[in-house]
């Protein structure tokens, strides 16, 4: 159905970041986010996305924010190198989605309430590091690569459910060896993502054993909070609910945390 | 969301969080359509990777689960949930539970009909004494060995040495009894449990699906244990008349058990025996007299005298059968099965010593029966996409076996279905043992393919 070749060439293929949000980005690396809203101003889809993306309800400004110096001292450095992340995923968005029913619109959406449901959890666990920070970014980037590479084994892959509940990430772990995390963490290594950042992605699957300390703390949020999200009635009717197999025994023990925290 | 099919029973598996606001978008109505005209006998949803629900949400569920049971007749309800979701269910809907609930998805197969035939020793708790005593006379009826600990302190004690039981069954309520007549396989005759007066109703509570499913692949032999029956009106008569002469097109036997007609009319016993139906006084009269259970079909298909024939309706279609089995292998593995030859014989296998066998019947517009049979590195080779890496017991291979075959008579489905051939798939059942799958099909004519991959043979066996 996939093969390990298939991945290999998703892989290859996966494009570099367009090189004005590359500069941008390092400029907010380095703390400058003057330079860096210098730099973005002069993409202009990347200030279309970053004025949609800040004046969504979500982020909860009375009133509309259009300036992209304002926007990026609005956000800080952390939540700015998040967002630029965000915006080269909304790069690798297909013009339709086949395996899932869901809207471009949709998931800027699903991609707006994980960053800032993380950003509380990150309050929560008193973590400031904008690596950390910026993880979140790429865990959508799972919808994608799912949506690229089963778009057109949907048949196949229903007939399997018909019998056996396996998720998406099950069935391309056993048949290549990766899962849609290592995937995603692929493209956040073509980004030059941080290796911690890497890291985590890869471990948000809760499947990665031997998980330890910070990682394992961090991993086990994230993961609850994908299902959290994923269970809203948008995503489930999209069929995200379904994509990844939820490992509830490796979140147990911070049921009662996040409980909290998301309803703050 | 679909409902995952094993056997006779569908399963939604849910995940994450389940409240009143996204419990409908679970369910859209093709999906519902498609519950419903599922072929089981028991619709469940699982909790086990739900994190958090409440009654708004699960209500959403009782509603459609609630219309099929009175639709269909079949049980149905929730479970894999620990104690704790237990209690919570149990505090949402108070004494107002109508729906069943089953511990563990392991529990709940015990609760049905399956192509198996080995009785499980369980040990049984529920504080109730009227649930103790339905679940032991369910899983009775169904062929099971049920300990059951009539305190809480005999069950503590009990439940120290798990190793004697298969399962535990605790934490588990049966809702209102919408369940089919209790099936069970004792080698090669299925054993149906009825009870008190049997009338029209038996139309209803009996599985005929499941029946002709145990025709199509291969069982001869069934019994009615009728020791409870009280009598039978006209309407039952008619019922069993009608199930001997289906049978008679396969050469199986109908047999009833331990009936007395004391409150029945003689003239229905005489008129059930001109239908061919046979009685005997003792389950024993036929389960420990080989050569009465050789004669009747229990011991096997050898005694089968009436072989049907492969037609050429089925021959036409033989394309489709193997495409189903060769794409289905090469979705599965991801690697290329090649065909080696393809005769007109009776199925031979060259090396029965370390093989897996499954088969799956199907009737509508052509009926007939698929046979695979692979090596027991090919069959965990093939499997290995539902059940994963690793050690594995011959059962969860066999289990997976039966899946990968469903799965290729669905496949089968399809491609007939596009040049409009109606077909439905029986259940399929496993062999660990090729003596009995040649119980079942040494004397039959069929299409053997002889397949190979990865550089082992396998079957395929095509009959009628």
């Amino acid at each position: 159905m996939i093969t390990p070749e298939d991945v290999a060439f998703y892989i290859k293929n996966i494009p570099p970041a367009p090189s004005v949000v590359r500069q941008a980005l390092n400029f907010v690396r380095e703390g400058d986010l003057i330079k860096a809203a210098k730099c973005a101003q002069e993409d202009l889809p990347l200030r279309l996305y970053l004025k949609t993306l800040v004046n969504r309800p979500i982020y909860g400004f009375k009133n509309e924010v259009s300036d992209i110096g304002q926007i990026f001292g609005i956000l800080g450095v952390a939540a700015t190198q998040q967002v630029l992340y965000n915006y080269l995923l909304s790069l690798l968005t297909p013009k339709k989605w086949e395996l899932f029913t869901l809207t471009n619109h949709q998931f800027y959406d699903l991609q707006a309430s994980l960053s800032k449901q993380w950003e509380n959890i990150l309050i929560h666990l008193n973590i400031k590091d904008k690596e950390v920070y910026s993880a979140i970014s790429l865990i959508p980037a799972t919808i994608i690569v799912c949506n690229a590479l089963f778009a057109s084994k949907k048949r196949e892959v229903e007939q399997l459910r018909s019998v056996k509940a396996l998720d998406y990430n099950t069935i391309l772990k056993r048949l290549s060896g990766y899962d849609l995390f290592d995937l995603a963490a692929e493209i956040g290594q073509m980004w030059d993502m941080s290796d911690k950042t890497i890291a985590l992605i890869r471990s948000a699957s809760g499947t990665v054993s031997d998980l330890v300390g910070e990682q394992k703390v961090l991993a086990q949020w994230i993961h609850l909070l994908l299902f959290y999200v994923f269970s809203q009635s948008t995503y489930v009717s999209a069929g995200l609910n379904e994509f990844i197999d939820f490992q509830i025994d490796f979140v147990d023990d911070i049921y009662d945390s996040f409980s909290r925290v998301v309803q703050q | 969301m679909r409902a995952v099919v094993k056997g006779r029973i569908g399963i939604f598996h849910l995940q994450g969080f389940l409240d009143g606001n996204n419990a409908p978008s679970f369910l859209t109505l093709d999906d519902i359509k498609a519950t419903e005209a599922l072929n089981i006998d028991m619709l469940l949803v699982s909790l086990k990777k739900v994190i958090f629900f409440n009654k708004n949400g699960l209500d959403v569920f009782v509603k459609l689960l609630t219309s099929i049971r009175n639709s269909k007749h079949i049980t149905v309800g929730f479970c894999d949930y620990d104690h704790k979701k237990f209690q919570a269910i149990n505090i949402f809907y108070k004494n107002e539970i109508d729906f069943s609930l089953f511990k563990s998805e392991k529990i709940a197969e015990l609760f049905v009909s399956s192509n198996k035939s080995d009785p499980k020793t369980l040990l049984l708790y529920n504080e109730d004494p009227s649930q103790r005593s339905a679940m032991a006379i369910e899983l009775f009826d169904y062929g099971h060995n049920p300990i059951i600990a009539q305190s809480f302190a005999e069950f503590e004690t009990k439940k120290k040495t798990p190793d004697l039981y298969y399962a535990i069954v605790e934490d588990t309520q049966l809702g209102y009894f919408g369940q089919k007549i209790a099936t069970r396989v004792t080698g090669n005759a299925i054993i149906y449990t009825v009870s008190n007066f049997l009338d029209a109703e038996i139309g209803n509570t009996f599985n005929i699906a499941y029946h002709t499913n145990s025709l199509n692949v291969g069982f001869r032999l069934f019994i009615f244990d009728a020791y409870k029956v009280v009598s039978m009106n006209i309407h039952a008569l008619n019922f069993f008349t009608k199930l001997a002469s289906s049978a008679a097109e396969y050469n199986a036997a109908i047999c009833f058990v331990g009936f007395s007609f004391e409150k029945t009319p003689e003239t229905f016993k005489n008129d059930l025996e001109d239908a061919g139906i046979m009685f005997f006084n003792t389950m024993d009269d036929i389960l420990k007299n080989k050569e009465l259970l050789q004669e009747l079909g229990g011991g096997g298909g050898a005694t089968v005298k009436q072989n049907r024939v492969l037609n050429k309706g089925l021959i036409n279609e033989l394309s489709h059968f193997i495409d189903a089995t060769v794409s289905t292998l090469n979705m599965m593995t991801n690697a290329q099965a090649t065909k080696n030859s393809v005769n007109i014989q009776s199925l031979t296998i060259a090396n029965p010593a370390d093989q897996f066998a499954s088969s799956i019947g199907f009737y509508g517009d052509i009926d007939g029966l698929i046979i695979l049979i692979f090596p027991k590195t090919i069959a965990k080779k093939a499997c290995e996409l539902l059940i994963g890496e690793g050690n594995v017991t011959d059962e969860e291979i066999l289990d997976s076996l039966a899946e990968f075959v469903n799965i290729i008579g669905g496949r089968a489905k399809v491609l007939l279905s596009e040049n409009k051939r109606r077909l439905d798939i029986t259940l399929p059942r496993t062999y660990s043992d090729m003596n009995t799958l040649m119980e079942i099909a040494q004397n039959k004519k069929g299409v053997q393919v002889d397949l190979s991959f990865e550089g082992q043979n396998f079957i395929f066996f095509l009959t009628r």
